[in-house]
């Protein structure tokens, strides 16, 4: 589904993100973590020809995104609140949104009221414009209208971090299920290590650009993960100690 | 605390994304300003004279006493329109070891830095000093002095007063405002009282009971007292901003739009950028205020030929395609990333350009119809610029838009709001005022003008007929720019 070929951006003479190679296969379900600046946000504005790469390409179904219209079809994403009108109500955003996939209203009515649970009654009907929502809701209307789109291929960036618990459960629950019941293809970015885990069958770890470990999620992912960032955690913390002592 | 306070409030200016351009601006106010306070201190140095000119009957103490009330009442009236709240970015600091009161009194006392505080003084000391001090001696001359401050003081506090209960709830000011139209109504239409007796009843008085003067005085600090109180309740986030209370925003559709599929929908939420963001209403607001240019034109004669009609016919059709058309994409700035990874194609996105043009400039030309008044041959070049706009002027724009690189922020107003203004609008606003005359302009000169309008008919029905293949050019243009129009977007 996802090919990455020789990936490479490079912002000030600071290459920021470097793949060579990268093949996700359709149907799966990919995390991507890893500290801040360490490319994700680039990977996926580059998959979604958003921005210019320096060096390389991104095929999906074979086709390079830059200069080809047809993914976009097949792919929805919810990068940050730049992807939604925030001048709309939720309402005629996903009437839009539904449009361009020559939904009509009553279908969009009918899917909406689906994910009645998911919305927890601050979305629909409220009489506000997206901008007036609060940044965990308009998350919340950016995955909807992401899920509207029965897309093939589906590309969060940490969907998890504004939204409230009760909520997070519910997109986890979401994707799963568009996973392995609807075999659509995920790629989603978070820095909730136990989330990621649990949704993603695939975890691909990223610093500095580059993808350092691509490993399949089994019970010792987790560890693994947490003993990864947890190393620089327990260096640093030796460190402030030795500050403390000194005072 | 209040000298940090004063140098965050400076690096936040000279920090300020449009710095470059805001120091133009505050030049040009500062300059205007200066001007007319030029005026009024000339007024001021004679207004014995002028008083002399206006009152001949009465004693020129008299009618200089009777006057200074009414100014201040003038003076509120303008403070309530014109006078800035203000504001400190308070926000960060409110959770920090700062003391409420000196937050508090700092912006208290930054109200007192305005320019409306200087005009009486400047309009009424040299009448004090050339009259007073030679009538009744320096003390009373120094009690009208301090009066005065007195009452500016009580002036500003109490317009900031009602701007800030105002800022939550509209109803506010206007009944103040009404009030203060009342009163002046009930002096000078109905004559049921008189401003001037009062202000003399006071002034009067002051002259021979100095002491008096600190009347105003306690007045203006116990408002100071109020305005303190008041803001140290109400140090909180939402009563300090202008947020005003929100209605329920309902959603609308435009049925007639949704018949062109997703081109209409495009278009429909255009049409809902414009109507719900407040610098793009302004620039439609704009237009519509430009449907009386033709009044000021057609009805002098000297300007009531045919070359002013092609020139005030464009703008009445086209102002809406020039005002809002030269920022093109920078309206989308804030969700373009949205827009490019969405099932849109850029041709669709394109149609609903001309789309949204051509029906704004159809409806601006509907109302340009009374306009037959003037002959039908006026109504017939309204009609031929109507074709040239929706047809040449459109494309032109939509040429320059993939040349745009500035976000703009639909959430700030549009006065003295420079954002997203770069040479790019220079450039564009030559072509599509000139391109029309070098057309029109060598038929006109040689008695032919008929040929040249004509001429601008066909260009323009041209142009309207060969969308297809500007569209298509547009497109393969727009794809070599994307990625630095994007890029521009994302750069807040």
């Amino acid at each position: 589904m996802i090919a990455i070929k020789d990936l490479k951006k490079v912002y000030n003479g600071v290459t920021v993100v470097n793949v060579p190679h990268l093949e996700i296969s359709k149907g799966e379900s990919v995390g991507l973590v890893g500290n801040n600046g360490a490319g994700k946000t680039t990977l996926f504005r580059m998959m979604l020809d958003l921005i210019r790469p320096e060096a390389g390409e991104v095929l999906l179904n074979g086709e390079n995104v830059a200069g080809h219209e047809n993914w976009k079809s097949y792919t929805a994403s919810y990068l940050d609140e730049g992807f939604l009108i925030d001048y709309l109500t939720p309402e005629e955003y996903f009437y839009f949104i539904g449009g361009l996939h020559q939904q009509s209203r009553a279908h969009v009515d009918d899917f909406l009221s689906g994910l009645t649970d998911f919305f927890n009654g601050e979305i629909l009907k409220k009489g506000k414009y997206i901008r007036d929502l609060s940044k965990g809701n308009q998350c919340k209307v950016g995955v909807a209208s992401c899920l509207l789109q029965s897309p093939e291929l589906l590309m969060l960036d940490e969907p998890f971090a504004n939204i409230d618990p009760s909520t997070q459960f519910r997109l986890k629950s979401l994707v799963k299920d568009l996973n392995k019941n609807k075999g659509v293809t995920t790629l989603i970015s978070s820095h909730d290590l136990n989330h990621i885990t649990d949704v993603c069958d695939r975890i691909l770890l990223m610093e500095k650009g580059r993808i350092i470990k691509d490993i399949a999620t089994s019970s010792s992912t987790l560890n693994d993960l947490q003993e990864y960032f947890g190393v620089g955690q327990t260096a640093t913390a030796a460190v402030k100690i030795d500050e403390e002592e000194n005072h | 605390m209040t000298l940090t306070f004063i140098r965050h409030e400076l690096k936040a200016f000279w920090r300020s994304k449009n710095t470059g351009k805001s120091i133009v601006i505050r030049v040009v106010m500062a300059l205007l300003i200066l001007y007319l306070l030029a005026n009024v201190l000339v007024m001021g140095f004679f207004l014995d004279k002028i008083l002399e000119q206006v009152f001949p009957k009465d004693d020129l103490v008299i009618s200089f006493c009777g006057i200074i009330l009414l100014y201040y009442l003038f003076d509120l009236f303008m403070r309530l329109q014109l006078q800035e709240l203000p504001t400190l970015r308070v926000q960060p600091y409110l959770q920090l070891p700062v003391k409420r009161n000196s937050l508090v009194r700092y912006l208290a006392f930054t109200a007192l830095l305005s320019v409306f505080n200087l005009w009486p003084f400047i309009l009424f000391l040299p009448f004090v000093f050339k009259i007073i001090v030679a009538d009744s001696g320096s003390m009373v001359a120094f009690a009208f002095v301090v009066s005065l401050a007195g009452f500016t003081v009580l002036n500003n506090y109490l317009a900031l007063y009602i701007k800030r209960k105002a800022n939550i709830n509209g109803w506010i000011f206007l009944i103040v405002a009404a009030v203060i139209i009342l009163i002046g109504l009930s002096d000078f239409y109905w004559h049921l009282i008189s401003i001037r007796n009062i202000s003399y009843l006071f002034f009067g008085h002051l002259i021979t009971q100095p002491a008096l003067a600190l009347l105003p005085v306690v007045l203006g600090v116990v408002m100071y007292y109020f305005n303190f109180l008041y803001l140290k309740q109400n140090l909180y986030l939402e009563e300090l901003g202008s947020r005003k209370a929100t209605k329920y925003k309902s959603s609308t559709e435009y049925p007639l739009l949704s018949r062109f599929g997703s081109v209409g929908d495009l278009a429909a939420n255009e049409i809902k950028l414009i109507l719900r963001n407040k610098r793009s209403k302004s620039a439609l607001i704009m237009g519509l205020f430009f449907m009386l240019y033709g009044l000021i034109f057609y009805k002098n004669p000297q300007f009531n030929n045919e070359g002013y009609k092609v020139f005030v016919g464009m703008f009445m059709t086209g102002i809406f395609i020039i005002n809002y058309g030269q920022f093109m994409f920078s309206w989308q700035a804030s969700h373009f990333d949205g827009l490019l990874v969405s099932k849109i194609s850029f041709t669709d996105f394109l149609k609903a350009k001309y789309l949204l043009f051509t029906i704004i400039s159809t409806g601006f030309f509907v109302l340009t119809i009374p306009y037959v008044y003037f002959g039908w041959r006026t109504l017939m070049i309204h009609f031929v610029m109507y074709l040239w706009n929706i047809g040449i002027n459109t494309t032109m724009v939509l040429f320059f838009a993939n040349r745009n690189y500035k976000r703009i922020d639909l959430s700030r107003g549009a006065a003295f709001n420079w954002e997203g203004i770069s040479g790019n609008q220079w450039i564009l606003s030559l072509p599509l005022m000139l391109t029309p005359f070098a057309i029109y302009g060598p038929f006109a000169v040689f008695k032919h003008g008929d040929i040249g309008l004509a001429l601008l008919a066909v260009t323009g029905l041209v142009f309207i007929l060969t969308r297809g293949f500007w569209i298509k050019q547009l497109e393969a243009d727009f794809y070599t720019k994307r990625y630095t129009i994007a890029e521009g977007f994302r750069n807040k």
